[in-house]
């Protein structure tokens, strides 16, 4: 009997011919394209210039700031500035540490841990033995400072206020200078005119009559705006992060503790510039011509948004949550309570110093967790991005070339 | 023929589970296309498939909407228009045997020629170093292997059509289609750009050439389609369609200095019924069967014993062409 031959099994299939492997191709095979497309316009480096050049603008100022004092002043009213402990008789310390002393006076130097215990809660009752409350208004604006008897609420403002103050411009400029005034303007003009550009310049039949989908071509020239943009502001972010934490208040040499509160501002930043430019590239297919007058207006909408935000109005109304920046910021806010443990104590201690401290928590979803508010925040942006991607696609599907 | 899903148990020959012949690489079927009150096809049905096909149509004809419909540009307003049986507005499938060369000069002039093409050859799911390669070759079967490195701003016109079609080739298709790709070219590169169309076609493409120039066309194919105002005027091959057209009579000018010894020469040919002396210079002949008089000319000529400068058919062109296919109107 003849050995019967195997039947000859499937073809092998070559790994490097799977589906994932040509989409891959074709996605870098467009996103090199626009990002080299970039390169060669005057417009990229005009846009890029003028962002450099606002944000070393805004560092210099910072720096300047920070090599000049603050000004002390009384937050708990009390007619004292600066209430220093340590001018204070210690008793603790002293001689007569070791005396049996009751009463309230027998503990003046802050720190009230000469109390006996049962009084060391008297004051605000809070459960908390030595204990400062700070109660807070919806807003995140102090209403009133209850302190355990004969604890130092009111802290030293040469250093508070600075430490402040760096806080707040780390804050401010993280959500207006880059989430807003950049993250609107990089994509405005860069990623409205990705596929709107190619239409009228009569170009874009190249990329459209080859087998790919019109909805990955869009998806593939976002993809290389990105790739563009995020560097592009991941570099920003290295250096303003570098001259905020070499110059900024501490005795370290430089503040690691803030490289936290950074990766918040780049994470906000790097899906708000990805939503803007799902928008405007989409609002440049739908409106044609028109596409950047459209996209103007939502800057402004966006912009009356942010404004709404700052004086707080908008949290009873729920208003801003409608834009872009807002989630944006909201990831920045919910970061800064991760990162800074201290954080309300700071925000209600310096209502007169800077908006960008107190304008926290403006989430319309019932949440106190700002883990929980930062997870909603990117989900909402991610959602915003993709919806807009898949109106613009299916508005890309159906036009015509002429 | 639908599978048997409910397994009623009626009968299914093999016949009826045979696969769908392969469709035509372009099928047209009652296309009409409007934009806005202005007509720019105006049904048009059409079925291509092999060989070389010339489009030939006056300016606005609606050579160009046909082909932009073809190649999934346009959605024609009414109709189908199907690639390999597939809709190509719809999906993109068949571009992946499909070439277009676009009437607009439009080109990413930074890029250089091999970068532009190795790009585009990318997007048909190549890997870097298959494009590259690829794009050398079509680069170089397009006679611009020299100049692949410069860019593409610094080309010349003729230089800009041929990259055009070295994109268009990159994917091996095996449809091409090209809009005017002679125009504005010097007789050089038209003379390169045709021997292109012509060796494409040898090696059993299906080619769709639009032009407007009968000679050009003339010289690259015989199959031809007639496009006018919108309308599908005329297909097939060009001479058949002329010699249907025997009624009308074709004129032969001849430049020569002696037309009257030269006209008794050919006057008694059976199929000329006239001379005329526009010119001293010059003799026109009428005739109603031009393949038989130009056969018959070289022996006549060298009876007369008269020298002959040129022979002309003033009537061979697309004008002429039109106005014999649509009786005086236009």
């Amino acid at each position: 009997m003849q050995p019967i031959a195997p039947p000859p099994g499937p073809p092998k299939r070559n790994l490097s011919e799977t589906v994932w492997t040509k989409l891959d191709r074709k996605a870098t095979a467009i996103a090199e394209f626009t990002m080299r497309q970039y390169r060669k316009k005057r417009s990229t480096w005009t846009v890029g210039a003028v962002g450099v050049l606002l944000v070393v603008i805004v560092l210099l100022f910072y720096i300047d700031a920070m090599s000049e004092g603050f000004e002390s002043e009384d937050n708990d009213g009390d007619g004292l500035i600066d209430e220093d402990p340590s001018s204070w008789t210690d008793w603790e310390n002293s001689q007569y540490a070791n005396r049996s002393i009751s009463g309230p006076m027998s503990d003046d130097d802050g720190d009230c841990l000469d109390l006996e215990p049962w009084m060391r809660d008297t004051g605000n009752s809070d459960g908390i033995d030595c204990n400062v409350v700070y109660s807070y208004d919806r807003n995140g604006m102090v209403t009133s400072v209850s302190s355990d008897m004969n604890v130092d609420e009111d802290p030293n403002e040469s250093e508070f206020l600075e430490e402040a103050s760096h806080r707040a411009f780390l804050l401010g400029f993280g959500k207006f200078g880059f989430l807003f005034i950049l993250g609107i303007f990089v994509p405005l003009f860069l990623a409205t005119g990705l596929i709107r550009d190619e239409m009228e310049s009569g170009t874009l039949h190249y990329l459209v009559g080859k087998p790919i989908a019109r909805a990955e071509i869009l998806m593939y020239r976002l993809l290389g705006f990105v790739g563009l943009a995020w560097p592009y502001f991941a570099g920003l972010f290295v250096l303003s992060a570098l001259v905020t934490g070499f110059f900024g208040p501490g005795e370290s040499i430089y503040r690691f503790s803030d490289l936290g509160i950074w990766f918040g501002i780049l994470i906000a930043t790097f899906l708000t510039v990805l939503a803007y430019a799902a928008v405007f590239i989409t609002f440049g297919i739908v409106a044609g011509r028109f596409g950047v007058l459209v996209a103007l207006l939502f800057a402004v909408w966006e912009f009356f948004m942010m404004f709404l935000a700052m004086i707080g109005v908008t949290r009873e109304m729920g208003l801003a949550s409608m834009s872009v920046s807002f989630w944006g910021s909201e990831i920045i806010n919910s970061t800064a309570w991760l990162v800074w443990g201290d954080y309300a104590m700071m925000s209600g201690q310096t209502i007169a110093i800077d908006i960008a401290l107190w304008t926290v928590w403006y989430s319309p979803f019932p949440t106190t967790s700002p883990l929980l508010n930062m997870v909603i925040s990117i989900v909402v942006l991610l959602i915003i991005t993709a919806l807009f991607v898949l109106i613009g696609q299916s508005s890309f599907k159906k036009r015509e070339l002429n | 023929m639908m599978p048997d899903f409910d397994q009623v148990g009626e009968g299914q020959t093999q016949q009826e589970w045979q696969k769908p012949p392969a469709a035509p690489a372009i099928m047209v079927d009652h296309v009409s296309k409007w934009y806005g009150q202005v007509i720019g096809l105006n049904d048009v049905s059409l079925a291509i498939s092999g060989g070389v096909t010339g489009v030939l149509g006056m300016n606005g004809a609606g050579k160009s909407t046909l082909l932009k419909i073809i190649v999934g540009r346009l959605r024609p307003s009414q109709g189908q228009i199907r690639l390999f049986g597939t809709d190509p507005f719809k999906n993109p499938a068949p571009y992946h045997r499909l070439g277009y060369v676009s009437e607009s000069e439009k080109l990413y002039d930074w890029m250089t020629g091999l970068d532009f093409v190795t790009t585009l050859a990318r997007l048909h799911g190549m890997t870097r170093d298959e494009a590259r390669a690829r794009a050398e070759h079509v680069l170089d079967f397009v006679g611009l292997s020299d100049v692949g490195n410069k860019e593409i701003g610094k080309y010349s016109k003729g230089m800009r059509q041929r990259v055009k079609i070295a994109h268009a080739l990159v994917n091996d298709p095996d449809l091409i289609v090209l809009d005017e790709p002679l125009q504005g070219c010097d007789p050089l590169a038209r003379t390169t750009i045709m021997n292109v169309i012509r060796e494409l076609g040898a090696m059993g493409k299906t080619i769709l050439v639009t032009s407007h120039i009968l000679s050009e066309i003339e010289r690259i194919t015989e199959q031809i389609v007639i496009l006018h105002n919108g309308r599908l005027l005329a297909l097939g091959n060009l001479h058949s369609i002329r010699e249907l057209l025997d009624h009308i009579p074709h004129r032969i000018l001849l430049r020569t200095p002696d037309p009257r010894n030269l006209g008794r020469t050919v006057l008694p040919h059976p199929s000329v019924y006239g001379v005329r002396f526009p010119t001293p210079e010059e003799l026109i002949i009428e005739t109603n069967s031009l393949s038989e008089v130009h056969q018959d000319l070289p022996r006549l000529i060298i009876e007369s014993g008269v020298e002959v400068t040129a022979i002309e058919n003033p009537d061979d062109n697309l004008q002429s062409l039109l106005g014999y296919l649509i009786g005086g109107r236009s």
